[in-house]
Formats: structure tokens, sequence, C-alpha cells
């Protein structure tokens, strides 16, 4: 756990477990025999050099890319056994918060966090807007909602991304770098904010993310994709043992950069 | 290159395409079984397609009868068959000329959009923000705007081929000096009731094509701005083709059945 962390979170049942995956883009490989684990409740970085493939993992695990080889169990079932219908109702259990923050944007600000809720359906309109509301509040942009999202900046798209995905309060959410191109006080937020949202909902995230240092206020643990492999997975002090050259690369060279 | 070579990746890229296209329509035809429609997209659809189209397609029928009329007009003129003006003009424009140039006018606006439209959502990972939240974009995107392409354009046709006559008539009046009364005599006294159905089911044709292939490379498209751009013109030059391809086909029918006379 990291040393951020007042209290150890309790570890439930594995969420997500990949074994053996394989990926090829044309002639490149991205994932060889790649191996992965993550339990309830805690909060997992996934970190790696650009162009690895931790948005390509992401996507793999959401279901909204197949494996050459592999298996993939998303909240215990495996993905390659399951029809399109399975994998959208598994995928109402899962929040994505994407890179380029992916907001509609011929909708308004309310109407994209609402989407989710009203495409599950079962609610009025009253229940929908209190909670988006409340969604919108916890994510600090409470009278942001009548805005279109070409309206906002890029901090504030994240965190209505961060909003969208949590309204329907999903058990694992997927963070592809949700701080990337942010000044390092809205990162700290954003951070904070994943932190807070795990906290309160007792949901599991794996959040992707360059900015290693800012991410020990939110994870409990790391993994480091390197040369298609999980080239280590451990804690902060694990990595900042380390004798990995790679590691310590990752890990030190953060930390020297910010102190 | 070798020729043989680029016959045959030329012949490849046109089975993907038909294949690929194939393949969409299916997805469409699979997902509207039971009906289910998402409303209000099907609404917003519905009048971007239909009300905003609406001028531009009035706009090429009025003129499209009247270029029918100034081109028979010549004949008419020199025969003094006035009353042969009506059918003409009818004839051609109720049958053939208002539903193909109505669909390649629909096919260049509404057709492009839905192409750059969907292009701009997938580059921006906005289907794949769909599918993550669980909510099927064949469902959600293409269904709507599939049934709001069809049945618009079907009614455009159908006020199109209304505004072409009355292209027709205004023409036969002011610049051929014909009676519009004389104009639209001939074309109630030909009976064309037939051809204008025909070009009514052209029109729903053109409709489903054209909402199919823009949809295809809308979704298919990859490679950021450059893709989108490069899936618009694939999509109004494919639309173009898939016109006159149902064209040939449903007037080959309609005439080997004698349905045309």
């Amino acid at each position: 756990m990291s040393e951020h962390h007042g209290t150890e979170r309790e570890l439930g049942e594995v969420v997500l477990r990949v074994t053996g995956l394989v990926k090829w883009f044309g002639e490149v490989c991205v994932f060889d025999g790649l191996d992965f684990e993550m339990r309830a409740n805690e909060i997992v970085g996934l970190i790696g050099p650009g162009g690895v493939g931790k948005s390509v993992f992401v996507k793999l695990c959401c279901g909204l890319m197949a494996p050459d080889a592999g298996r993939i169990e998303l909240l215990g079932q495996d993905l390659a056994q399951t029809t399109e219908q399975e994998k959208q109702a598994l995928r109402e259990r899962v929040g994505l918060v994407f890179q380029n923050y992916a907001l509609f944007d011929f909708m308004t600000v309310g109407d994209n966090v609402a989407f989710p809720m009203r495409q599950r359906g079962g609610f009025s309109d009253e229940q929908v807007a209190a909670k988006v509301q409340e969604r919108l509040a916890e994510v600090d942009l409470p009278k942001v909602r009548h805005l279109m999202p070409g309206e906002l900046s890029g901090g504030m798209k994240k965190r209505v991304g961060l909003a969208r995905a949590n309204i329907n309060d999903p058990e694992l959410i997927f963070f592809d770098d949700p701080t990337a191109g942010l000044d390092p006080v809205t990162s700290s937020k954003i951070f904070n904010l994943i932190r807070k949202t795990q906290e309160q909902r007792n949901s599991t995230c794996l959040v992707i993310s360059h900015d290693i240092d800012r991410m020990r206020a939110a994870c409990d643990r790391y993994v480091l994709l390197y040369a298609a492999r999980v080239h280590f997975a451990g804690t902060a002090e694990q990595a900042l043992a380390s004798r990995d050259s790679i590691v310590h690369e990752f890990f030190q060279r953060d930390k020297e950069v910010h102190s | 290159m070798n020729p043989i070579r680029a016959i045959g990746a030329g012949f490849l890229q046109i089975s993907q395409t038909v294949g690929g296209i194939t393949m969409q329509m299916l997805q469409i035809f699979r997902a509207m079984i039971p009906p289910r429609f998402d409303r209000d997209e099907t609404w917003l659809n519905l009048y971007k397609v239909g009300v905003k189209s609406y001028p531009i397609v009035a706009m090429t029928a009025i003129f499209t009868g009247a270029i029918m009329v100034i081109q028979s007009g010549t004949y008419v003129k020199r025969t003094g068959a006035t009353g042969l003006l009506g059918w003409g003009a009818g004839y051609a424009v109720l049958a053939e000329i208002g539903p193909v140039l109505i669909g390649l006018m629909f096919s260049g606006r509404v057709g492009a959009n839905n192409t750059a439209e969907l292009g701009t959502m997938k580059v921006t990972e906005q289907i794949d923000a769909l599918r993550a939240l669980a909510i099927d974009p064949i469902h959600h995107l293409v269904v709507p705007r599939f049934v709001s392409m069809v049945l618009m354009l079907l009614l455009l046709t159908a006020l199109g081929d209304l505004f072409a006559l009355a292209g027709g008539a205004l023409t036969s009046q002011f610049i051929l000096d014909v009676d519009y009364r004389v104009f639209f005599q001939g074309v109630f006294e030909s009976h064309l009731v037939d051809e204008y159905l025909v070009g009514l089911v052209k029109g729903t044709s053109f409709g489903a094509s054209i909402s199919v292939v823009s949809c295809y490379y809308g979704l298919g498209v990859s490679g950021g701005a450059a893709g989108v751009g490069r899936a618009v013109n694939n999509c109004v030059v494919t639309s173009a083709i898939g016109i006159f391809v149902w064209d040939y086909f449903i007037t080959y029918f309609a005439n080997s059945t004698s349905l045309l006379h």
C-alpha cells in the first residue's frame, strides 16, 4: 500500500484477470503473453512508455477490441465466451474515462452525464437531473450543466468525463490518462477525485498515467508495461527499492523531476 | 505496377466495399427486429434529414421540371403538339429525372453530412464511448438514420415531383406561352400514376442505399481528419453509383413487368 493511505484497504475478489494476452497490429506485437490481475477495491496505476499499449489494454479489457490470443475475465466473465448482449450488460457495471474526453459534442454537459442513466432506463427525469447535479458537484463543476463540451477547458472536460463514467455507480472504472495535458494543480485535483470516488463507492480503479509522483495520491500499487509484457507489479515502495534499471528509471526519475 | 496485380487489387477493393456495405445492411435489419427505435435520435434525424433538406430539394425539383419543359419546348412549338408538353415533362420527371436528381442532391447533402458526423465521432472516440457505456451504436445512431433517410427521401421525392410539375407549368406559361392548364391537362390525361409510384419506389430505395453507404463509410473512418475527408468523398461517389445501379434495376423491372407504358 502507498504511504499516503491511512488504512490498509481490504481487497476483495478478482475483478479483472488477464492471462496470456497477445495482440498484434499488423507486424507490431503489442502484447506477447501478458498476465495481469486486479482485485476489488484497489486502485492500480498502469504505467509504461508511450506507445507500449496502455490504452489498447484498457480497450481490450472493456471488450472494445478483441485479443489475438489469451483470456480476459472481466467481473468473473470470460469476454471471449460472452455474446455482444452479455458484453453490454457487463459494460453497464464498468466505467471508462477516455484520454481524449470522448464527450458527445452534440449534447450539453448535463445531457452527456445523464446519457448512460437515461439509456439504462427506469428513472424519472427528476431523479436523473438530481443525480447529474450531484455528480457534477462532486467533480466541482456544479454550474456547467447547460454548457456544450466545446465551451469547457481540458481539465473541465476530464472532470465531466469522470462524472459521466460514475453516473451508474460502476464496480470497476478505467481512467485512460486522466491528467494528460493538464497543469499540476488540476492533475492533483483529478487524482484526489479518483481516490475520493473510490472511497465513497468502494469501486475498483485502473488508472493510466505518466505522472507517477502525483499518482501516488491515489494508487495502491503499480503495474509497469514494458516490451509487450508486465515488467513490474508492486507498490511504490517496492518500485523505489527495486534494482531493476527500467523500474528505477521510471520511478526515480519522476521523483527527481518533482523534487 | 503489374497490370494483373492492379486489376486484382481493384477487384479485392470492390469486393471488400460491397461486402462491407452488405454486412452493414444486415446489421441494420437485424437491429430492427424486433423494431426498437431511439425516439429522440429518430425525431432529431427526421428533422435534420427531412425538414432541412426540403428547400434544396424543392429548388432542384422546380428547375428539373423547368429544364424538361424547355428541352421539349422546341419540338412542341415546332410541331404545335402543345398537349404533349405535360406528358413529356411529366413522364421524364416522375419516373426518372426527378427521383435521380433528388437522390443525388440528397446524397451530397445528407449522406456526406452523415458520413462526416459519424466519422468525426469515430476518430474522437465517441463511438467507443457509446459502446463503453453499454450502448449499441447501430441501435442508437445507425437505425434512426436509416429510418429517417428512407422515410424522408420517399416524402421528399413525392413532394419534389409536385414541385417539378409546378416548375414545368410555370416555364410552360411564361417562357413557352403554353397555358399551364394545357400543361396539367397533358400530365393528367397521360395517366402517369404508375410512373409516379415507380419514382417513389426509386426514392425509397435510394434513401436506403444512401443511408447504408454513408453509415458504412462513417463508422469505418480511420486516420483522423484526412480519414474523414476520404470517407466523405467515398460516400458521395459510392452513393451516386448506388443510385444509378438501383435506378437501372428498378427501371428494368418496371418495364419488363409492363408497369411502365
